[in-house]
C-alpha cells in the first residue's frame, strides 16, 4: 500500500493553496486604500481537480495508438494562478479591492482549511489504524 | 508562501493605519492652530500609502515583479496638504495680519471624523485578518494529533 496515495497529496496541495489564498486576501485588505492597487486572486480548484482526476473524464480522448496523454502533470506540477480579481470595483484613486466580500471570502476559505486539516487527520487516523501502533 | 508572510502583510496594514490615525488627529487637534514653529497657521497632514514586496530575497522581489504577488502596504509619506488656509475677520487676535485677518487651517473636522472611523474599520479588517492566519497556523499543528 501506498502511503502516499491521491488523498493525502491532494490535501497537502490544497492546504499549501489555502495558505496562499490567505496570504492574498491579507495583501487585498491590507491595501484595501492603497491608491492603484488591484485585488488579486487565486484560482486553485480546477487545475486540483484535473489532478485528482477521480472519474477520469478529464483525461484526453486518443483515437491513434500513437498518441499519447501528456497528463495534467500530476501534483507535483500543480500551477495555481494568481490574476487580478475584476470585480467590477474601481475606486476613484485605482483601488479594486471590495474589503466585504474579502472578509467572506477569509471566512470561508477558513473553514475550508480546519475542514482540510480534519479529513488529512481522519486519514492519518485510519493509516495509525491499521498499523495498529498504538494498540487501542 | 506561508502563513508568516500573512501575518506580516496584516501587521503592515496595522502599522500603516496607525500612521494614519496620527496624522488624523494631529489635524483635529490643531484644527484651531494659528501660530506654528514654520510660521503661519497649522498645516493639515495627509497619509500616502504604497505597496511593497512581502519577500526579501532578490530573487522572490524579481519573482514578484514578474506576477502577482502579495503585498504589504507602507505609509509611504506623510505630506502637508496644499489647501489654503481660511482667513476670518478678528482684528483683536493676536496673529491678525494688519488688514485684520487671522488666517485658520482648513480642516473640516467632520470630513476627519469620517476619515478615523474609516482608519479604525481598517484596523479591525487587518486584527481580523491576522486572527485568522494565526488560527490557521495553529490548526497546522493538529495534523497528525
Amino acid at each position: 500500500m501506498n502511503i502516499d496515495d491521491k488523498t493525502i497529496q491532494a490535501l497537502s496541495a490544497s492546504l499549501k493553496f489555502r495558505q496562499m489564498r490567505q496570504e492574498l486576501i491579507a495583501s487585498n485588505i491590507a491595501n484595501a486604500e492603497t491608491p492603484g492597487y488591484k485585488a488579486k486572486k487565486i484560482d486553485f480548484e480546477e487545475a486540483l481537480a484535473r489532478a485528482l482526476d477521480t472519474d477520469g473524464e478529464l483525461n484526453m480522448k486518443v483515437n491513434n495508438q500513437k498518441h499519447y496523454n501528456i497528463g495534467g502533470g500530476g501534483f507535483k506540477n500543480l500551477e495555481p494562478e494568481i490574476i487580478e480579481d475584476a470585480n467590477g470595483i474601481i475606486s476613484p484613486d485605482g483601488n479594486t479591492v471590495d474589503r466585504d466580500s474579502e472578509m467572506s471570502q477569509m471566512v470561508e476559505n477558513k473553514v475550508m482549511y480546519d475542514a482540510n486539516v480534519q479529513l488529512l487527520n481522519k486519514k492519518l487516523g485510519l493509516l495509525k489504524y491499521a498499523i495498529g501502533s498504538d494498540n487501542r | 508562501m506561508d502563513l508568516l508572510t500573512s501575518l506580516k502583510i496584516s501587521s503592515s496594514g496595522l502599522t500603516a493605519n496607525k500612521k494614519r490615525m496620527a496624522a488624523i488627529s494631529s489635524n483635529i487637534a490643531n484644527a484651531q492652530v494659528t501660530r506654528t514653529e514654520q510660521g503661519g497657521p497649522y498645516q493639515p497632514k495627509d497619509v500616502v500609502f504604497g505597496t511593497e514586496p512581502a519577500k526579501e530575497s532578490f530573487s522572490e522581489i524579481l519573482e514578484n515583479e514578474i506576477s502577482e504577488m502579495p503585498q504589504t502596504v507602507v505609509a509611504k509619506e506623510v505630506v502637508n496638504n496644499k489647501k489654503a488656509p481660511i482667513l476670518k475677520y478678528e482684528p483683536n487676535h493676536p496673529d491678525a495680519n494688519p488688514q485684520g485677518y487671522v488666517a485658520y487651517p482648513d480642516i473640516n473636522v467632520m470630513a476627519e471624523m469620517a476619515n478615523m472611523i474609516e482608519a479604525s474599520r481598517a484596523y479591525e479588517a487587518n486584527i481580523n485578518a491576522l486572527n485568522t492566519s494565526k488560527s490557521m497556523a495553529l490548526k497546522d499543528l493538529e495534523i497528525g494529533r
